[in-house]
């Protein structure tokens, strides 16, 4: 079994948002639900204008953080939220009770109400989709124009997600909470 | 099998059911009680249509109306259970007149609450089941629905047996309510208290707060509910049950407040993001101000204590006051948790973040929440009617 995480090279990140069109698509998300599956963060620029800094610029594509210690889960009165065999943590919307405390006790806002099925739904790295299959890409990542999502094994230290993480410096977001995020942003 | 043998009650007709003496109160109490069900059945309606798009909660602020009206009324039952208990389970004099009618009041207060969480809770009858086919042993939630469910189950056979004067066994029932009461109201707590994600809600506090609000909910509706029902008359015996409710009520509002003093300091001291500036937020609010500090604490402890703990009958007015307090607590709860934006570089391109989430109940939310407060006065009335819950003199001793 793997142990999937996702590399985000965010500074290439153009905020095209063809990543949030590809998870609606491959994951039917409904029309409205903006920037609830994946989204691009947008920070304020810094400086006055016309002295904007430029590095200041950068997005920050992010979703679920695919947590190894995910408080959502920890929280869940009926084990809705569950980690698969691939480490994803994923919902079982037959077990949903839509009590929404993974909601209150994500870090990250990753949860959303899933209008189709009225269950708490999040990022489940194209599990239903593409890695059932035996495909070890994600929709968001396959079709990202600048190349800024690399996905993979963690466990594998061949997989170009290994690599990156040992080559580059990264770092992830509220790590002090103890969430261990799989979601590496590198600098 | 004769069912006044099992548990004795009073046989009504119709008519005599709904006849009741014909004063300004009763009739306002009746005409109120009428309206706010209708309210919250006309709630429920929209809710069963629309879902929860009725309601004003967004994903940044999925808790709302509902889940602090549903704290409300358990944190009322507990409170209830609790100040029962001092009188039958632990032997207090002045307190063994309360015991049917508080617990008849608990086992109300933990029936509306349900119900007011079952039209918030998205799939009620899938949670039955999943909570026994995959508990989640590491959810507040879990456990607070389970053991809020034994002390129902603990506080009704209570009943049962205080109604039948089985002294022994309603001691017993008492006891495990109690125990159980206050096992599931600490987790309650711990359904906020075990957000690491929230740095103002984190923490110890409010399992053990919520015990201690508890009880001096559970004394401001003793107030209200013998004022109510001597219409401030009060026999000698209820009369000394006052006066000692009263000083009791006096300590807890002062233990409250010196609760409440140092999670404000704590949270504002070092200037933490999300907790500092969520408590400075709070303490700004009317909400906090006006109807926590003021109506909810303040108004009744100064009455207590200028009045040495003698006026009751003001106290029973400013129980009124003392519940609204009570109702913003929980709402503040609710709504400050929910404060910090989790992620906030996402909401808009180009466009300013609000400082903190926003939220607004809708009318569908108020009549569901409001109107379960007339639901509880049915179900009062409904219980005063079939079972003796007065104390008998002779009894007490």
């Amino acid at each position: 079994m793997a142990r999937y995480g996702m590399a985000l090279d965010y500074k290439s990140c153009i905020n095209c948002k063809a990543c949030e069109s590809a998870c609606k698509e491959e994951n039917g998300i409904l029309i409205g639900a903006d920037k609830h599956r994946i989204w691009v963060g947008v920070p304020e620029m810094e400086g006055i204008f016309p002295d904007l800094s430029i590095g200041s610029s950068s997005y920050e594509p992010s979703q679920c953080q695919q947590c190894d210690n995910a408080p959502c889960q920890e929280v869940c009165p009926t084990n809705a939220t569950y980690y698969d065999d691939n480490g994803v943590v994923r919902v079982n919307p037959e077990q949903c009770i839509l009590c929404t405390y993974c909601m209150q006790a994500c870090p990250y806002d990753a949860r959303y109400i899933d209008d189709r099925t009225m269950t708490v739904d999040k990022c489940n790295f194209c599990s239903d989709t593409r890695l059932i299959n035996g495909e070890t890409t994600t929709a968001c990542q396959a079709t990202c124009p600048t190349k800024v999502r690399i996905f993979g094994d963690l466990d594998d230290p061949n997989s170009e997600i290994s690599q990156v993480l040992r080559d580059r410096e990264h770092y992830s977001l509220k790590t002090h909470l103890g969430t261990k995020p799989k979601l590496y942003y590198l600098t | 099998m004769n069912l006044n043998n099992l548990l004795p009650y009073k046989k009504q007709t119709l008519k005599s059911f709904f006849s009741f003496e014909f004063t300004t109160a009763n009739v306002a109490m009746f005409l109120l009680s009428i309206a706010l069900v209708t309210a919250m059945f006309y709630g429920i309606g929209v809710y069963l249509i629309e879902g929860h798009h009725a309601y004003g909660v967004t994903r940044q602020h999925a808790w709302g109306l509902l889940i602090a009206m549903y704290v409300f009324f358990v944190v009322s039952s507990t409170g209830l259970c609790i100040m029962s208990s001092i009188g039958h389970v632990f032997n207090i004099e002045a307190f063994k007149i309360i015991g049917k009618r508080a617990i008849v009041g608990a086992i109300i207060m933990i029936l509306v609450g349900f119900s007011v969480i079952a039209f918030e809770i998205g799939h009620p009858v899938r949670m039955v089941i999943y909570n026994i086919l995959t508990p989640g042993l590491t959810s507040a939630i879990w456990w607070m629905g389970t053991l809020y469910g034994m002390y129902l189950f603990f506080i009704i056979l209570e009943f049962f047996f205080l109604n039948n004067n089985n002294h022994k066994y309603s001691t017993i029932f008492g006891l495990a309510g109690l125990v159980v009461g206050l096992a599931a109201h600490s987790n309650l707590g711990a359904v906020f208290g075990f957000l690491v994600a929230r740095p103002f809600t984190n923490g110890p506090f409010f399992p053990l707060y919520f015990i201690l609000s508890a009880m001096v909910t559970g004394s401001y509706l003793l107030f209200l509910m013998y004022g109510w029902r001597y219409k401030m008359k009060f026999p000698p015996e209820v009369e000394t049950f006052l006066y000692t409710l009263a000083k009791v009520l006096g300590l807890l509002l002062a233990v409250l407040i010196f609760f409440e003093i140092w999670r404000m300091l704590t949270a504002i001291y070092g200037n933490m993001p999300e907790r500092a500036d969520v408590a400075m937020h709070t303490l700004s609010s009317a909400n906090f101000l006006v109807g926590e500090v003021l109506l909810g604490m303040l108004i009744p402890f100064a009455i207590i204590i200028y009045s040495k703990g003698k006026a009751i009958k003001t106290l029973v007015y400013a129980s009124i006051t003392g519940m609204v307090g009570i109702f913003w607590m929980r709402y503040d709860l609710v709504h400050d948790t929910q404060l910090a934006h989790m992620m906030p570089l996402k909401i808009k391109e180009y466009a300013q973040t609000t400082p903190f989430v926003e939220y607004t109940p809708t009318l569908v939310e108020w009549m569901i929440s409001l109107g379960a407060l007339g639901l509880a006065v049915m179900m009062y009335y409904a219980a005063d009617k079939f079972f003796d819950l007065d104390h008998k003199v002779e009894e007490l001793h």
